[in-house]
C-alpha cells in the first residue's frame, strides 16, 4: 500500500501518461479536422526519434533542439501528404464520402514504405542514446533529468495546443471545423487552410513525441506501431475528435497502466489497457468524457 | 436601372451525373428582398450552395457586385460581404450561443466590429441574450433559427441567403422570421430568400422566381406572381 501513495508511481505515471496524451493528441487533430485515420502516426514518433539519435550522435544536438527539427520535418511530411493525395480526395464529394475508408489503406501502405525506407537506410538494429540520465532525488521521489523533461515538454505542448484552441482565432476555426465542417465553411473559415495546418500540426506533434520518447526508450524502424495503437485507444476512450478529452484520457491511461502495474504485475500490461478500451466502448462508446449534448 | 448586386447568368449544377439546373437566370437589386419558390426538389437549395461556395456549378457564371464569385471559395465570399443563413441551421451544437455568434464573425471583414455587431444581434434578438451561454443543441427549432439568422449577421453581409429559414418551426416562429426579414430589409439589407411558403414569400418579395424542375418558369414582381394563374393554382391551393 506504500508504494501506492509513495510519489513514485505518480511521477511514473504522470510521464507514460503524458507521452500517451501528446502522440494522441496529433492523430485527434488530424481525425477530427480531415476525418483521416492515420495508420502511419507512430512512423512519425519513429521519424522523430530517429532525427534526435542522429542529431545527437552525428553533431552531439541536444534534443530540445532536435525537437524543433523533427516537428519541421514531419510537419513537412503532412505537407506532402495532403498536397500529394489528400487535396484532391477531398475535393471530390464521392471520393471525399470515401475517404475515411479510404485513408486507413493509403497510410497502411505511408507505414509500411516509411518503416521499411527506413529500416534500409539506418537497418534494423535498435539504436539508443544517453541525456540527462542523472537521478535526481527529491522529496523521496527518483527521478532522471530526461524523464522529467519528458514530463514537462509533453504537459507544455498538451497544454499550449488547448489554450490555443480556446483562444486563438485560428483555434476557434480549427473547433468549428471538427464540430461541424459545412457550417464551418458557412461562417468563412477557410476549410483548406484549417485542414493543411491541422495536418502539418498534427504530424509535428507526433514527431516531437518520438524525440521525447527516443530520450528514454530503444529506437528501431518498428518502434511506431504501439504507439498508433495507444493513441487510438486513447482517442477512443476520451471521445473521437474531442481534443481536451483527448488529452485527459491520455493522462488517464497513463495512471491506470502504472498503478494497474504496481497492483498486479508486468504481464498485465496489455489486459489492463484493453479491458479500459473493451469497458469504455460497453459503456460508453462516445467516449467517457464526450458532452451528451452533441446532436 | 440600378445595376443589380447579384447576378446568375445560365447557372448549371448537378450532383454526379444527375444535373439539377438547367441554365438558371436571375438577378437581386440592392437592397430589395428577392424570393425563390418552389416545390422540394426545384432546386432552390442548390442555387443557394452555388452562390454560397459550397458546390461549384457545372456551368454559368454568378457575380457579386460586379466581381466574378463563380469559382471563389466559400470563405472568400463570406468575406466580401455575403453571407448564407443554410437549411437546416447549422448551428455549432456543442458551443454556446455567445461561441456560435462570435465564430459568425470569423472572416477578417467581420473582425474590427465584432462587439458591436454583437450587441446589434443581442439588440434584434431578446431572446438570444438571455440564452448566450446555453449550448446551442440544447435550444428549440426557433431559437436556433434565430441564432443561425444572428450568427450570419455577425458576418456583416450586404446579402443574406436564407435558405428555407422556416423550415419545421411552428405557425407563431414563422411569422416571427417575416417578420424579422422586414425588419433587416428596413435596416438596408439585401436578401435572397429561398422559400416553400409561397404566399407569405410573394407576399414579402419585390421581386420573385418560380423554380420548376431546375428552370426559372415565372418571374416577376411578387404581387404580380401572387396574382398569377398557375402560382395560385400550383402553389397556394386557389
Amino acid at each position: 500500500m506504500d508504494t501506492l501513495l509513495s510519489g513514485q508511481l505518480l511521477f511514473a505515471a504522470l510521464v507514460s501518461g503524458s507521452l500517451y496524451a501528446l502522440v494522441a493528441l496529433g492523430l485527434n487533430l488530424v481525425y477530427g479536422t480531415l476525418r483521416l485515420l492515420n495508420i502511419a502516426h507512430g512512423d512519425l514518433v519513429m521519424i522523430g526519434a530517429y532525427t534526435a539519435f542522429w542529431m545527437f550522435s552525428l553533431f552531439a544536438v541536444p534534443p530540445l533542439v532536435s525537437l524543433v527539427l523533427a516537428a519541421a520535418l514531419c510537419a513537412l511530411l503532412g505537407w506532402a501528404v495532403y498536397a500529394g493525395l489528400f487535396r484532391r480526395m477531398l475535393a471530390k464529394p464521392d471520393l471525399a464520402k470515401r475517404v475515411e475508408a479510404n485513408s486507413l489503406i493509403l497510410f497502411y501502405g505511408i507505414s509500411v514504405i516509411l518503416q521499411n525506407l527506413t529500416a534500409l537506410a539506418f537497418s534494423s538494429t535498435s539504436r539508443g542514446y544517453q541525456y540527462l540520465d542523472t537521478v535526481i532525488t527529491w522529496q523521496g521521489i527518483s527521478m532522471t533529468g530526461n524523464r522529467l523533461l519528458s514530463l514537462g515538454v509533453a504537459a507544455t505542448i498538451c497544454f499550449g495546443t488547448l489554450l490555443f484552441l480556446r483562444f486563438h482565432l485560428f483555434g476557434w476555426g480549427l473547433r468549428a471545423v471538427i464540430e461541424r465542417r459545412e457550417a464551418a465553411q458557412v461562417v468563412g473559415v477557410n476549410l483548406n487552410r484549417v485542414q493543411l495546418l491541422t495536418i502539418c500540426g498534427g504530424f509535428a506533434v507526433a514527431g516531437m513525441a518520438g524525440v521525447l520518447v527516443s530520450m528514454t526508450e530503444q529506437i528501431t524502424p518498428f518502434m511506431g506501431f504501439p504507439f498508433t495503437i495507444v493513441a487510438f485507444v486513447v482517442i477512443i476512450i476520451g471521445g473521437l475528435g474531442n481534443i481536451g478529452a483527448g488529452i485527459l484520457a491520455g493522462f488517464c491511461l497513463g495512471l491506470v497502466e502504472t498503478f494497474g502495474i504496481a497492483l498486479t504485475s508486468p504481464g498485465y500490461r496489455s489486459i489492463l489497457i484493453y479491458g479500459l478500451f473493451v469497458g469504455v466502448l460497453m459503456v460508453r462508446p462516445e467516449g467517457i468524457f464526450t458532452k451528451a449534448v452533441r446532436s | 436601372m440600378i445595376a443589380p448586386m447579384l447576378s446568375v447568368r445560365n447557372l448549371r449544377a448537378a450532383y454526379g451525373p444527375v444535373q439539377v439546373l438547367f441554365d438558371v437566370d436571375f438577378d437581386v437589386a440592392p437592397g430589395s428582398v428577392t424570393t425563390l419558390i418552389g416545390a422540394n426538389g426545384a432546386g432552390k437549395t442548390t442555387i443557394m450552395k452555388s452562390v454560397a461556395g459550397l458546390m461549384m456549378p457545372i456551368g454559368g457564371a454568378i457575380l457579386f457586385e460586379g466581381r466574378d464569385i463563380t469559382r471563389a471559395p466559400s470563405h472568400d465570399r463570406v468575406n466580401s460581404g455575403l453571407s448564407l443563413i443554410p437549411e437546416g441551421r447549422l448551428v455549432f451544437p456543442g458551443m454556446t450561443v455567445e461561441q456560435n455568434l462570435r465564430l459568425g464573425a470569423i472572416a477578417p471583414a467581420a473582425r474590427s466590429g465584432h462587439s458591436e455587431m454583437l450587441a446589434d444581434v443581442f439588440r434584434r434578438f431578446p431572446r438570444l441574450e438571455e440564452r448566450r451561454s446555453q449550448h446551442a443543441g440544447l435550444m428549440s427549432g426557433g431559437e436556433q433559427q434565430m441564432l443561425a439568422l444572428g450568427r450570419g449577421l455577425m458576418a456583416r453581409p450586404r446579402l443574406i441567403l436564407m435558405d428555407e429559414p422556416t423550415l419545421g418551426l411552428a405557425p407563431v416562429m414563422v411569422k416571427q422570421v417575416f417578420e424579422t426579414i422586414r425588419e433587416l430589409r428596413a435596416s438596408g439589407f439585401t436578401i435572397l430568400l429561398a422559400e416553400q411558403n409561397a404566399r407569405v414569400a410573394l407576399e414579402l418579395a419585390d421581386q420573385a422566381y418560380l423554380l420548376e424542375n431546375g428552370r426559372v418558369a415565372l418571374s416577376g414582381p411578387g404581387a404580380e406572381l401572387l396574382d398569377s394563374h398557375d402560382v395560385r393554382r400550383a402553389y397556394l391551393g386557389m
